[in-house]
């Protein structure tokens, strides 16, 4: 292996590196196997804040012995002042519940602009803990939810009160003590419109910055808390958590099916946050063939190190990612050598793209896309200004004056993939997608045995785009010359999809190429997709249905706003503890 | 109550998808009341007459009956702007790429002022148009230049003959070639109103910061036809979601 990747490391004749295609870059298995890159939205808005030094209080903390009450920070950001309102509920066990549906949580929150007087902190109080069943307004960014973990946070207060610091192998089992399953933004049940926080708030002018950052101080909060009722327990000898365990501490999420719809139809912003992604690696990978120093070989090598360590340190239930990262661990493992060779002579001319080339060839799709993930990192002047162009706004556009046949041939060409797929077989349509009545939740049926396709949910885009390609084929032959705006005339009920390809067409990368309704489709690819925009880590599969993982763990803290920061606390590994 | 635009958006969608209409239809049909609603355009009050014909029918389509080169006429048959305006916007704009201006003419069709968001996206491609229709005793002007944001709207005396349910539509590179190629047919008495760019863009401002006011009972009747694109829920559903 060392030789054939020595090999296959020297500099091809070409200076200029395209980006991958679509039709590597956009199979769903490859997109479920994304990690978390310094254009996630965690990452850039830790960068902001701590080179902001924005500043947070605690203006009310009002908790009682247990723990309940109400706490409200205020946060004075770069550019306008916003408030973050938690309420600490009693829940009892029985009723936590992580899924959509749940109706009472440990803790609600809201994020909210500018300062709160005490009408709205009664307004939100009568209406941030119903969640959907209560209605906020427009000052309101973001409304979210938390549980506590049973594992960890009694353990925690106990410990802390009993004047011991946590065990680091309890805290890495699980780590975080609160888990979120929800954070709304974007104008739901009353908020403020996305166009409102982009206009108005530039501190949160980045998608899904807002709640990201209401994650962040659910994250800071949980540490709060259980340091205050550990003194509450035990004025005397309570401790308050070291700050390197702190930073270990994340905050855990699940994700289930829900977010699987927003990738479907939002395909603009998806095209938009791989297009940024893959151009970032297309620009690292251009620079080293310029030359590689020691110095990146280096910081390459101790990544991955990391990364091997993180790996081994995630448990999991699920086989299959288990395996996975058991193999990936080997195969960085394999890198790591192969970089420490490389160290010793660096006139082999090494390009990162013969790596990335030889990693496609020879290893698992997800140790591909960690070593794409690392190389992104090691060049932040390439990849940074990326970061303010991970928006678009989500509008079709209909080509109306284009020819039928004109629009036949661009149909083969950019969704050949869909055109490949036999619908007429029963497993290509095996499954469907529905809203449940219970609060909308998305679901999966199965076609022919559960009950709902009548209101199927219109996500099989591949099978839309066949149907419409036969249709416009049948049209093209009985009426030759026409356009898209008489097609449309003729058969009105193909507008939407005309209008979804005909804007995809335009896009680099374009829809995501699979079938969804395919009955062994695995969403839980479209979640881990979106959560590796999020910067999440530790994947942890539930099911093929839905996902936990945590978000921030290994990120700074509150108190390291404004100072010195190296911007590397991705793959997070357990921290080193003099008293371990 | 305060409704957001995205929400309110969302909830059309499926309220328009439980009426019968196809993806593409209900985006554009939601598109088209929100901006009313958010300009000042009272984009409730006609989406209420609206849903009452909507509630009773299927989705009808418009039928072209007529092409003569750069001119069209689309019959509604009764129908709702709501679902043939993006296609007769679509129609004409496709002939004004081959160099000339376009005419239609929609005829029984209703709800005609929603084509007022129809043309302002259009116009974002960089095409004029003008349009006008009868409205009661009084006739309906709008217009708009290429990549403007905000049309032009004013009411006139009426003048000339005017289908009392038909929609009248011009596209061209400017407003300046529409009115040079279609001279005879854009006459129109004295201007009666004219809805100011300011009203609208205060409006819209108004409905970002604030949120949208909706009447509880056309939300209520919105929730009720969204509950029409769920799926009941049962054990064996919630297996499909997870549990």
């Amino acid at each position: 292996m060392q030789n054939s990747l020595s090999n296959s490391l020297v500099i091809g004749e070409n200076n200029i590196l395209p980006m991958r295609p679509a039709s590597t870059v956009m199979q769903l298995d490859r997109l479920g196997s994304l990690h978390q890159s310094r254009l996630s939205f965690m990452r850039t808005l830790v960068r902001r804040m701590v080179a902001e030094n924005w500043q947070i209080s605690a203006p009310v903390f009002d908790l009682d012995e247990q723990g309940f009450g109400k706490v409200v920070y205020q946060i004075q950001a770069r550019y306008g002042v916003f408030s973050f309102v938690v309420f600490s509920h009693y829940l009892d066990p029985e009723c936590r519940n992580d899924r959509v549906i749940a109706d009472k949580w440990d803790l609600t929150m809201a994020l909210c602009e500018g300062t709160i007087d005490s009408d709205q902190l009664s307004f939100l109080q009568n209406n941030v803990p119903k969640q959907e069943a209560g209605r906020v307004d427009s000052r309101v960014l973001v409304l979210s939810r938390a549980n506590r973990s049973a594992r960890t946070f009694e353990y925690v207060v106990d410990e802390l009160s009993n004047g011991r610091q946590p065990n680091i192998d309890v805290i890495a089992e699980v780590g975080y003590l609160y888990r979120t399953t929800a954070a709304y933004g974007s104008g739901k049940l009353g908020m403020a419109d996305w166009e409102k926080v982009w206009t108005k708030h530039r501190d949160f002018a980045r998608p899904f910055a807002a709640e990201m950052f209401t994650c962040y101080l659910l994250r800071h909060f949980s540490m709060k808390q259980a340091e205050f009722l550990a003194s509450k327990r035990d004025p005397q000898s309570a401790v308050e958590i070291e700050e390197d365990l702190k930073r270990y501490i994340g905050i855990g999420n699940s994700t289930g099916l829900g977010m699987a719809p927003f990738l479907i139809n939002h395909p603009l912003l998806i095209n938009q946050w791989i297009e940024m992604r893959e151009t970032a690696l297309a620009r690292v990978v251009k620079q080293s063939e310029l030359g590689i120093t020691a110095g990146i070989v280096d910081q390459l090598a101790e990544s991955v190190s990391r990364v091997i360590k993180h790996l081994g340190e995630i448990i999991t239930e699920d086989e299959r990612q288990s395996q996975v990262n058991t193999k990936v661990g080997e195969e960085l493992h394999m890198l790591r050598l192969w970089l420490v060779d490389q160290r010793s002579d660096l006139s082999n001319h090494v390009s990162w793209e013969a790596l990335t080339q030889f990693a496609e060839d020879n290893w698992h799709v997800e140790t591909q896309e960690v070593i794409n993930t690392l190389l992104i990192e090691l060049y932040p002047e390439l990849v940074d200004d990326l970061e303010e162009r991970m928006w678009v706004d989500e509008s079709y556009e209909i080509a109306p004056e284009m020819s039928v046949a004109d629009f036949i041939v661009s149909i083969e060409s950019k969704y050949d993939w869909a055109l490949t797929i036999d619908f007429s077989k029963h497993e290509a349509s095996g499954i469907f997608w529905y809203r449940s009545e219970e609060k909308m939740e998305p679901r999966l049926g199965h076609t022919g045995v559960d009950n709902g396709i009548d209101k199927e949910m219109p996500l099989g885009i591949a099978r839309r785009v066949r149907d419409c390609y036969d249709q416009l084929c049948q049209y093209d032959n009985d009426n030759p010359g026409k356009n898209i705006a008489h097609f449309i005339v003729k058969n009105p009920t193909y507008n939407g999809i005309v209008a979804r390809i005909q804007t995809m067409s335009q896009s680099f990368y374009g829809d995501i190429r699979e079938n969804l309704v395919h009955k062994d489709v695995l969403p839980i690819n479209l979640l881990r997709c979106k959560l590796s925009f999020f910067g999440v880590s530790k994947f942890d599969p539930r099911s093929r249905l839905w996902v936990r993982n945590t978000m921030f763990q290994g990120a700074p803290l509150v108190d390291d706003f404004g100072k010195p920061f190296s911007d590397n606390w991705h793959f997070p590994i357990k921290p080193a503890f003099s008293g371990d | 109550m305060k409704v957001s635009r995205n929400e309110l958006t969302a909830s059309l969608k499926k309220a328009f998808e439980a009426l019968g209409f196809e993806p593409g239809d209900y985006y554009d049909a939601a598109d088209m009341v929100v901006w009313l609603e958010t300009h000042g355009f009272y984009g409730f009050d006609r989406l209420l007459s609206t849903l009452a014909y909507l509630n009773t029918t299927g989705p009808v389509y418009a039928d072209l009956i007529q092409e003569d080169k750069h001119n069209f006429v689309l019959d509604g048959k009764g129908t709702s702007i709501l679902l043939c305006g993006s296609e007769a916007v679509d129609l004409i704009r496709a002939e004004v790429t081959k160099g000339k201006s376009a005419g239609l003419e929609l005829i029984n069709c209703y709800n005609r002022t929603f084509i007022l968001q129809r043309l302002v996206k259009a116009a974002q491609r960089g095409f004029a148009f003008i349009a006008y229709w009868r409205q009661l005793e009084y006739c309906v002007k709008i217009k708009i230049s290429p990549d403007e944001l905000l049309p032009n709207y004013s009411t006139h005396e009426f003048a000339g003959k005017l289908d009392p349910q038909s929609l009248k539509i011009f596209c061209g590179a400017s407003l300046a070639n529409i009115e040079q190629q279609y001279a005879g047919e854009l006459e129109f008495g004295d201007q009666i109103d004219h809805f100011s760019y300011s009203r609208m863009e205060e409006c819209y401002q108004a409905s970002l910061e604030f949120g949208i006011e909706i009447d509880e009972a056309l939300w209520s009747m919105l929730d009720e036809l969204v509950a029409r694109v769920l799926v009941e829920s049962t054990d064996r559903s919630r297996a499909g979601a997870g549990d």
